[in-house]
């Protein structure tokens, strides 16, 4: 676990976006985040009690009661956020990190959130999903003015209905949202609520997509689709934490998509309900059981299910790409090509030239090869038996029967017990001929030529 | 101005005009002092006209031409030098007859009348040609100096053109290596393209393309096939040779840029000191200057006949004979031509001389100017590529390894790259050359004689830039 810095270097950092005196001393001093470790679910010290939220590689922030008011202070500034071990990214987030910190109330709780723009532009805040004023609402330039540079503003409402939320900017909002700019927010029931359940383990995180050009540190924030980084809370595999769970522990997952594409997330092992979206919990007649969900672009699922089957559990995007690392779109298929005799060409004027690909990109798994700096490899994950191969929105629900309740140390690797693991067969393998031969373009060609506009002239 | 008489000068004249002989080495010794220096940057020996310089040539192509044993062998062997030499060879016979004083006439005549027979004989001295034997001697002497000169700056010039011609034949041979290197790449493309083509992965349009590559590639090489060729035949000229001496070798390289440059000092003041041409105008202008005197002597008097006669009259009739003896002198008469024509032709030349000067000393500063401006820029140039250009274009080149490895660019990307960065490393080496050809056109334009035009630096292909796709 990692040390929190709470109020730390506040007051220099304050002093410096030029606050007068009095202001400072109404604002809560906004919490930072030096680190980019999953941090234990914060147990509220005051006003209503509930079930606090896990967020991946992320944390929760902590509030000042004022006049029965929860008080948050988020300051939106330029951070640098590691999203794997050595692959690091200049972002704009908020106190330190990207994402932001969690925010997480409870029904009914009257809210103030003083927001500080140290960016080098101006911002607002929309609070994805809430029931506010309109003028709460942080839509630059039709509920509000944009929060200019170096200034405060204050949002203030009432978090009226339980669910999963969101916050974002509205203002420049292609470009800040693609540098990183959003945050998870949580508004637990004020009681036992009829269509939310308890769960001993509530994880949540945010889809995210950047471009990061291989050797850069910052991204392309124009690209639309393209992205080469695919992240759960800016974190990619093997750098995202695992769900570490106790067996049978009933386990809920929020999952937020601030990308520009959908992202079938699928979970092995289990099935699972989705028990709420955006619009708050689904009436138990609406629900179905699923193992892949899809999470469309500024949308929210919230899934629920038992963690019933012991092991090491890939939950991931279903899109294959989005489970890799940065990766070249344009490199052409090699498969099959056959290299004799031009290695040593290659080499010639090339001396570090290997062939990659022939027999398929595995072999990028298993071969680490130099990199442009500060480029997160195409596949980087290794578990107990080899490479994973993959390098993205990637992680595990870790179920264990020897979880203490409550803890979400990282158990290990899980052993499978003796006759429960694909092993090799032992008799002797099919023919050759029955494998079947790569096609034969040349071959096939003349009964699929179609007739030619050019022929007979 | 010497009066045109005097006894004792008359004698030591006949005297001299006896001893005047041709030179025997043909001046080869007094012209290597001229151009010791100033044969690009070798100690080069001028062989004398009979010597079979055969073994030596043979010796020097023994082993891979370098710049200074290819000045060598010009200047052993060059025929053009040759000639020159033979050029002088022939002033210097010139000069020799010059000095000798004029052969006296003998006329006989025979006249017959009736019975009468007159037999004369006449010995007569062109007195003003041996009264004007020193001043005619000096003349042709200085001539012989001005040929000599003339042979030298030949030899500068030679060496000159043989030292660039030996940079240019190295660099196009390492220039067909690089573009060869080029070729190779675009084969390796074009090959593989066509085995993507074959299993399917590659449309026939995306190998059209590499095959594209490969086809400029190739043409690019051919050209720079015929250039190196052309470049070798320009050098194996200058060298004089044919059959199994051209197939001499050259090193593989261009020596290296000098660490460090020692920076020229008032290179106009130099090149005006030490040109040979600066000092053949000179020179010649003195001669002409001197020669005034000369013409104004002879101006009124250019012809000075001297003739001694015996005349013999035989009367057959009467059996006797009579002599006749009487000496004649025969001048012109300065009625028409005071000698105003001729002085004013000496005056003219003496102008033009003068201007010759003047013409040779301007264009001397100028060249040298250009010339240290050219080597200069040359200098920086060639230090800019191999220091700048070269090293980031590996760099580039590196790490579009690193991006292949990661799967973030194709192979074709990759050998994209290796071919602009062959290119980079082809423009540096042009660059180098550029310096040579600079270095060795400062040195004869400071020491030696006008390089003739003086060469644009060559701009090379753009060596900055991301390669461009496909
Ligand atoms: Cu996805």
């Amino acid at each position: 676990m990692n040390r929190r810095n709470f109020f730390a270097g506040a007051a220099a950092g304050m002093a410096a976006t030029g606050v007068s005196r009095v202001a400072l001393a109404a604002l809560p001093e906004p919490a930072m985040q030096a680190g980019n470790a999953t941090a234990p679910p914060l147990v509220p010290p005051n006003g209503r009690p509930y079930q606090p939220v896990v967020t991946l590689n992320g944390w929760t922030a902590p509030w000042r009661m004022n006049g029965g008011v929860k008080e948050f202070h988020l300051v939106a500034e330029p951070v640098v956020r590691e999203m794997a071990p050595g692959f690091k990214v200049n972002m704009w987030g908020y106190n330190g990190q990207s994402p932001g910190p969690t925010i997480e109330v409870v029904e009914g709780d009257r809210v103030r959130i003083f927001v500080t723009n140290r960016l080098p532009e101006h911002t607002t805040v929309h609070w994805h999903g809430q029931r506010l004023p309109n003028g709460m609402d942080g839509v630059g330039g039709i509920t509000q003015p944009q929060i200019p540079a170096g200034k405060t503003f204050v949002y203030e409402f009432t978090a009226r209905r339980p669910g999963t939320f969101m916050y974002h900017p509205h203002a420049d909002e292609m470009v800040q949202m693609a540098m990183g700019m959003m945050g998870f927010w949580v508004t637990h029931p004020k009681a036992r609520h009829p269509l939310i359940d308890e769960v001993q383990r509530d994880f949540c995180f945010l889809l995210n997509a950047y471009d990061v050009d291989p050797g850069s540190m910052t991204p392309r924030v124009n690209t639309m689709l393209d992205h080469n980084i695919w992240s759960w809370n800016s974190r990619v595999f093997p750098g995202i934490d695992t769900l570490n769970v106790r067996h049978r522990d009933k386990v809920r997952i929020r999952v937020g998509n601030l990308t520009m594409t959908n992202h079938p997330i699928h979970l092995h092992g289990h099935e699972f309900t989705v028990t709420g979206t955006d619009g708050g919990p689904v009436p138990p007649m609406a629900r179905w059981p699923e193992v892949t969900t899809d999470v469309a672009v500024g949308q929210m699922r919230q899934i629920e299910f038992l963690a019933d089957e012991e092991g090491d559990w890939a939950i991931h995007c279903h899109k294959s790409h989005h489970t890799m690392g940065a990766m070249g779109h344009d490199v052409p298929t090699m498969i099959g090509v056959d290299h004799s005799g031009l290695v040593k060409k290659i080499q010639k004027l090339v001396p570090d030239y290997m062939v990659m690909g022939e027999r398929g990109m595995a072999d990028m798994g298993e071969m680490p090869m130099p990199l442009p700096d500060n480029t997160h490899p195409m596949m980087a994950g290794q578990g107990p038996y080899g490479p994973a191969e993959m390098g993205g929105m990637f992680t595990l629900l870790k179920v264990r029967r020897e979880q203490p309740p409550g803890s979400y140390a990282d158990p290990g690797w899980f052993r499978q017990p003796a006759g429960t693991q694909a092993y090799e067969f032992g008799g002797s393998p099919p023919p050759a001929a029955s494998v079947a031969a790569p096609a034969q373009p040349q071959a096939a060609l003349p009964s699929v030529r179609k007739p030619s506009g050019h022929s007979g002239h | 101005m010497r009066p045109l008489l005097r006894p004792g000068l008359l004698a030591a004249v006949l005297a001299l005009a006896g001893c005047a002989a041709p030179s025997p080495d043909g001046y080869r010794g007094e012209i290597a002092a001229l151009t010791a220096g100033k044969t690009a940057g070798v100690a080069a020996a001028l062989p004398a006209p009979d010597a079979d310089t055969g073994p030596l040539v043979a010796e020097l192509l023994a082993q891979p031409l370098d710049a200074g044993a290819a000045v060598r062998i010009a200047l052993l062997n060059n025929p053009g030098l040759r000639a020159s030499f033979a050029t002088l060879a022939i002033s210097d016979a010139e000069r020799v007859r010059a000095g000798r004083a004029p052969n006296p006439h003998f006329a006989l005549g025979r006249f017959a009348e009736g019975d009468r027979l007159e037999i004369e004989r006449v010995l007569s001295f062109n007195v003003l040609g041996l009264l004007t034997l020193p001043w005619r001697a000096e003349w042709q002497g200085r001539q012989t100096e001005l040929a000599k000169l003339q042979a030298a700056q030949d030899v500068v010039r030679l060496a000159a053109e043989t030292r660039k011609a030996w940079i240019r034949a190295v660099a196009a041979q390492q220039s067909a290596g690089y573009l060869r290197d080029v070729r190779d790449a675009a084969e390796t493309g074009a090959e593989l393209a066509r085995r993507m083509a074959r299993v399917g992965n590659w449309s026939r349009l995306q190998q059209a393309r590499e095959q594209a590559f490969l086809a400029d590639a190739t043409a690019q090489l051919a050209r720079a096939e015929q250039a190196r060729v052309a470049a070798r035949e320009r050098l194996t000229r200058l060298l004089g040779l044919w059959g199994t001496q051209a197939q001499y070798a050259l090193p593989e390289r261009l020596p290296d840029l000098p660490a460090a440059v020692v920076e020229p000092t008032e290179v106009e003041a130099q090149a005006l000191r030490q040109r040979l041409d600066v000092k053949s105008a000179v020179d010649e202008s003195r001669y002409v200057a001197q020669s005034l005197g000369y013409v104004r002597a002879t101006g009124v008097i250019n012809a000075l006949d001297l003739s001694y006669t015996r005349n013999t009259t035989f009367d057959n009739a009467r059996g006797d004979k009579e002599a006749k003896r009487g000496w004649e002198v025969e001048l012109p008469l300065p009625l028409f031509d005071w000698g105003q024509a001729g002085n004013a032709r000496a005056q003219g030349l003496y102008l033009q001389s003068v201007a010759r000067v003047q013409a040779v000393a301007v264009q001397a500063r100028s060249e040298a100017r250009e010339a240290y401006l050219g080597w200069r820029t040359a200098y920086d140039l060639a230090r800019h590529y191999r220091d700048e250009i070269v090293p980031l274009r590996r760099f580039i080149n590196d790490e579009m390894v690193l991006r292949y490895n990661g799967m973030l660019a194709s192979v074709w990307a990759l050998l994209a790259d290796t071919r602009q960065n062959v290119l980079a490393v082809n423009s540096a080496l042009e660059a180098q050359r550029d310096f040579w050809l600079a270095d060795t056109d400062l040195q004869t334009t400071l020491s030696g004689t006008s390089p003739g035009a003086l060469p644009a630096l060559a701009s090379s292909a753009a060596a900055g830039g991301e390669p461009q796709g496909h």
